[in-house]
């Protein structure tokens, strides 16, 4: 079915890219950005702006997608045949558009790219889902550390963030002992699926998600005390009531608030909460350290990929390169809040203020191993947008055991994993 | 000279016949756009909608598409917890909805429906709500509950309503009322409108002669205003029920479904099944079972009016 939407859809963008081809020599790009938000499609513009500078023969026209409704806006629109050249891919799509061979193999403009040898091999890793081709250029990451309320753990009589997962259940219980106010941020709505895993992960002690016989590791009894951990954490009162529902714009008003001290997030964060907190009221740790001495905070990223109908490929790796580069990307990483894609970009001022060390210690320290969850998975998006979070609300409410949801994820997860390991 | 009258005679009942038969066509050629339109846009969608019902189509899992009987509504009614929950689920959101609106609209039609100064400028004021985009009332009213930002809570607390100031869309038992509160925000001025615009209707006489009679205010209420408007009533309730039990925005805008599934409601379950488990099949199935419902509880309401109007 799918299969037959898109080669229609190609049908139709080849038919369009050939009349519109003997029009003109100058070129149109389209642009497509996903992760919306006014300030920052005017700042994706003057990047632009500078590459229609220097390619006068070459215009680009951005279209921007919000992100609620970015995923099907984007999928009708490819299966309509409005192909963009180049797309904002964020890694959760990735693997469907790149395995269903939509997508341009990057790798051989990458070669003659001078600047690739300054990447970092995260940036390259990440932008390959399918083993020995590359689909996207990341522009950074978002990795989760700790934000701590520096106030709050003082009058809590703390002198220090949690290092450990049972630092952190005890420092969340001693916070939430002052009136009114919650020890850990808890994110039980959208995008809770990180925390989830996070947890899971430092408990069972391994970056891994499925076993030599591609069974899915959620349900082993270690990653089930993970789960046990953020119930517990819940159940008994250490993080607001109300979290049970909370999603990105209330974990970060409920930590600039006070309301609770601690709050795991990528550093798009820090600008909302910069914004609202004196810079001395706060800091950023790395994540907790599970009781096997290792600790794994999620990583995500997006980028910039070509789609296979670009009509001027070379005009849009251009266009990729010019967004990539060291100058655009350090500029980028800063506005949108991720961290940069090159190597010694922590070297940066802007990189240096402490707010930022919790990220750079995970990158460096021995004991952090970011971790990229299994989104090359199609079925992930299912996972992480519906089911973690539903059947994950049911765990904290005591509905359900955590056994019990944690084995409904294993098994949706095994049969995803298996059908993709079929596939390859 | 006889066989060519017996001809014209019998030319003429031809034109007569065929002139019949295109005064019978004549309406339907008319029409012939709106009804193209119609069975492209609602029959062939819905016949479409019906069969995929019966067949399995993930966009996930392109390769085991086919025929599948009846097996989605074996899962649907025998082991699918969340549908059992989006249903009952719906029935209390649908009911509760309508059943406030329709109240609260009742009353704000009576009120409005009296001279008094700056009656036009409360009309309008009042009427406002139906205008906002519900994606933005639900987003408002999810803040609005919000004890960090929003005042409610807070009030709510102090009335001693809460034992302490939380977010009611983060309790399962009672999530669902936040929904309810916005939807019910959102649609009174539907129903003050329309029962305004029937009371409107109401011929003056009625009410100075029921008045002569001596009839009280209640009685004026029970015997003139209420008959008149009853067919406005029936048709208005009959239309938002419809609409209500589809209306997903606001749910979505503001929990998601969640926590836990306690909004999740049959049009919400729908969407997430199509468009986010991509599983067209399953959802068309979970559709089909609401389509049948709505038009069940059509029947009804149709025969109640058809009853009453036989007794009156």
């Amino acid at each position: 079915m799918r299969r037959m939407i898109f080669g229609t859809a190609a049908l139709v963008a080849l038919a369009t890219a050939a009349t519109a081809g003997q029009a003109a020599a100058q070129t149109t790009l389209q642009l497509v950005e996903v992760i919306t938000s006014p300030q920052r499609t005017e700042h994706l513009e003057t990047m632009i702006d500078a590459f229609e500078a220097a390619n006068p023969e070459v215009t680009v026209e951005v279209t921007s997608l919000p992100w609620g409704q970015a995923f099907e806006k984007l999928a009708t629109m490819v299966q309509a045949g409005q192909v963009p050249d180049v797309v904002e891919m964020p890694d959760r799509w990735l693997s469907l558009y790149a395995n269903n061979n939509r997508l341009v193999n990057l790798e051989r403009y990458i070669a003659d790219w001078p600047e690739a040898q300054n990447l970092t091999q995260a940036a390259l890793d990440f932008g390959s889902v399918i083993p020995g081709e590359i689909h996207e250029i990341p522009y950074g990451f978002y990795l989760r550390a700790m934000f701590w309320n520096k106030k709050l753990f003082e009058e809590a009589g703390i002198d220090g963030p949690p290092e450990t997962m049972a630092e952190f259940m005890e420092t969340s219980k001693t916070i939430s002992e002052l009136p009114g106010k919650s020890g850990y941020c808890l994110r039980g709505g959208p995008g809770a699926t990180n925390g989830y895993i996070m947890w899971a992960l430092n408990f069972l002690g391994e970056n891994r998600y499925f076993d030599e016989e591609g069974n899915s590791t959620l349900d082993s009894p270690d990653a089930v005390e993970g789960f046990k951990f953020i119930t517990e954490l819940y159940q008994n009162g250490y993080a607001p009531r109300d979290s049970v529902n909370w999603g990105f714009n209330e974990i970060v008003a409920g930590f600039y608030s006070g309301t609770c001290a601690m709050l795991d997030q990528d550093p798009d964060a820090l600008i909302a909460i910069a914004e609202r907190m004196p810079e001395e009221d706060f800091a950023v740790a790395p994540m907790p350290i599970g009781p096997k001495g290792k600790s794994f905070p999620t990583i995500g990223y997006a980028g910039w990929a070509m789609f296979e109908e670009a009509q001027d490929k070379d005009a849009a790796w251009k266009l990729i390169q010019h967004l990539s580069s060291p100058e655009m990307n350090l500029e980028w990483s800063k506005f949108v809040g991720v961290i940069p894609i090159y190597q010694g970009a922590e070297q940066d001022p802007f990189f240096q203020k402490p707010q930022f060390e919790g990220w750079f210690t995970e990158l460096e320290g021995e004991a952090w191993e970011p971790t990229s969850m299994p989104t090359y998975l199609e079925e992930f998006g299912y996972f992480a947008d519906v089911l973690s979070i539903q059947s994950g609300q049911e765990a904290l409410l005591g509905q359900r055991t955590p056994e019990d949801v944690a084995g409904e994820w294993a098994a949706y997860l095994t049969d995803a994993y298996q059908k993709w390991q079929a596939a390859q | 000279m006889a066989s060519g009258a017996v001809a014209a005679t019998r030319g003429q009942g031809a034109v007569r016949r065929s002139g019949r038969l295109s005064v019978i066509l004549e309406p339907w050629i008319y029409l012939s756009p709106a009804l193209v339109l119609l069975a492209l846009v609602m029959f062939v969608p819905l016949i479409v909608g019906f069969t995929y019902a019966f067949q399995d189509i993930r966009l996930l899992s392109p390769f085991s598409r086919g025929w599948v009987s009846t097996e989605h509504f074996e899962t649907l009614l025998f082991s699918d917890r969340v549908f059992r929950t989006a249903l009952v689920n719906t029935a209390w959101w649908t009911f509760g909805s309508v059943a406030l609106q329709f109240f609260l609209g009742l009353g704000l039609a009576l009120l409005l429906n009296r001279a008094f100064l700056g009656k036009r400028f409360v009309q309008a004021v009042v009427f406002l709500p139906w205008a906002v985009p519900t994606f933005l009332s639900g987003l408002t009213f999810a803040w609005l509950l919000n004890p960090v930002i929003g005042p409610i809570p807070h009030w709510l607390f102090a009335l001693g309503i809460l034992e302490e100031p939380y977010n009611i869309l983060g309790n399962p038992s009672i999530a669902m009322w936040g929904p309810i509160i916005a939807n019910v925000w959102f649609g009174i001025p539907f129903f003050a409108i329309t029962l305004l615009a029937a009371m409107q209707a109401i011929p003056n006489e009625m009410y100075e002669s029921a008045a002569i009679d001596g009839a009280s205010a209640w009685q004026r209420f029970a015997h003139v205003t209420l008959p008149y408007i009853a067919p406005m009533i029936a048709i208005t309730v009959l239309l938002r029920t419809i609409w209500i039990s589809n209306f997903a925005d606001l749910i979505i805008v503001m929990t998601n479904g969640g926590p836990a599934n306690a909004t999740q409601i049959l049009p919400s379950y729908i969407f997430t099944t199509a468009y986010r488990k991509l599983d067209f099949g399953y959802a068309s199935a979970v559709a089909m079972v609401l389509l049948l419902l709505l038009f069940v509880y059509a029947i009804l309401l149709h025969q109640l009016r058809k009853t009453f109007r036989s007794t009156a």
